[in-house]
């Protein structure tokens, strides 16, 4: 073994052939090219001092058995044996979204939009991946519209025939639903808070209200006293557009 | 950083919150709603114009384009962020795993050549000695 070893590592005379497949670099100088004719003394420098790999430097130079050791990397450097959420400052992120369990739908994450938002994008052409696959023309500016533009808008009066009322269709809320509407009006801190953020939001929302529901009550005491054959109509809508918010 | 993005999300509740009213209006339209739905239609406007200007301020943003396909599939996004967290723990892990494993090789390594090649290793700890201790 003890042969082996220093057949490998400690024949200065005869070393192995440098191991460049590694990546070791230049490792140790090939055989000197064969001396030009006429060369005289001194034109082949001694191998180990004239091209020692930068890798094996100062310390490795004329080192013996370890012409190949290189410098160690720094033990500052940061790898993968410190943990990088902690060193990061990603405790708190993780303990929120990994501690608990996160719910699976986008309306859990958006419970105030209108619509069926759980449904995939694609079958409303509502994705966004498609904003990036297909970008909208940008550039032109957003104009009020005036009185001409506003004559296109004149619209037939009368309810919206079933199918197409899909403004009103909800993804089916918890049985909680309930007490969630209670607390929005008397209680200011909402039963569940996933996240700081959503609480923001949500008190924003409250700041909100008082003037959201004076625009309602008009609008209900508009349809009171202008469609009395849709009574009915009136007061779903009320319902359905306060169960939104 | 968080207060741009308060704003933007200002401006979105207010327009998602018009384009419902509006919504309602249509679907059930007079013809004394006529004026409410001229207001509303231009609140759009000036809706799409204060959103428009946020963009200003959220140039140096980046979203991951992973988030969107939960988003498209109707999945809460907050998944993916958690999913993110999973995998980079589980990774760092791995490499933790990894990197202790060969910490122990190389002080065995190092234990046992030092047995059979005393000389050598004599050598190879005065070289590397001073900063890095064989452990």
């Amino acid at each position: 073994k003890m042969e082996n070893f220093t057949a490998l590592f400690g024949a200065q005379a005869d070393p192995p052939p440098p191991p460049t497949a590694l990546g070791f670099g230049p490792g140790k100088p090939p055989p000197p090219p064969p001396p030009p004719p006429g060369g005289g003394p001194g034109t082949a420098p001694p191998p180990t001092a004239a091209t020692a790999p930068p890798g094996a430097d100062k310390s490795a130079a004329g080192c013996g058995p370890f012409y190949l050791m290189r410098e160690l990397p720094g033990s500052t450097e940061l790898t993968g044996s410190t943990n990088l959420i902690t060193h990061y400052n990603l405790e708190h992120a993780y303990n929120k979204f990994c501690g608990k369990k996160v719910k699976e739908k986008l309306s859990n994450f958006l419970p105030d939009l209108p619509g069926m938002i759980d449904l995939p994008g694609s079958h409303d052409n509502s994705s966004l991946r498609s904003l990036i696959e297909k970008p909208p023309i940008l550039g032109g500016s957003f104009n009020p519209i005036t009185g001409t533009m506003l004559a296109g808008f004149r619209l037939h009066t009368g309810p919206l025939p079933e199918q197409c009322r899909l403004m009103h269709i909800q993804p089916p809320k918890k049985k909680n639903k309930h007490k969630h509407k209670q607390s929005r009006t008397q209680d200011p801190v909402p039963p569940e808070t996933p996240s700081d953020s959503d609480h923001k939001k949500k008190k924003k929302k409250k700041e909100e209200d008082p003037e959201r529901k004076r625009k309602k009550k008009e609008k209900k005491k508009k349809k009171n006293r202008h469609s009395p054959d849709h009574p009915g109509m009136g007061s779903s809508q009320a319902s359905s557009s306060s169960s939104l918010r | 950083m968080a207060e741009k993005f308060d704003h933007l999300e200002e401006h979105l509740e207010k327009f998602v919150e018009n384009i419902r009213q509006l919504g309602i209006i249509v679907s059930d339209f007079q013809p004394s709603s006529q004026a409410g739905l001229n207001q509303k239609l231009n609140f759009i406007v000036t809706g799409l114009q204060d959103i428009d200007k946020c963009r200003q301020q959220l140039h140096d943003i980046t979203v991951p384009l992973e988030v969107f396909e939960y988003i498209d599939q109707g999945r809460n996004p907050q998944l993916y962020t958690k999913e993110c967290l999973e995998r980079a723990l589980a990774k760092n892990e791995q490499v933790k795993g990894k990197i202790d494993t060969m910490k122990k090789f190389k002080s065995l390594l190092i234990q046992e050549l030092s047995k059979v090649f005393p000389e050598d290793m004599a050598k190879y700890r005065s070289i590397r000695g001073e900063e890095h201790p064989p452990s």
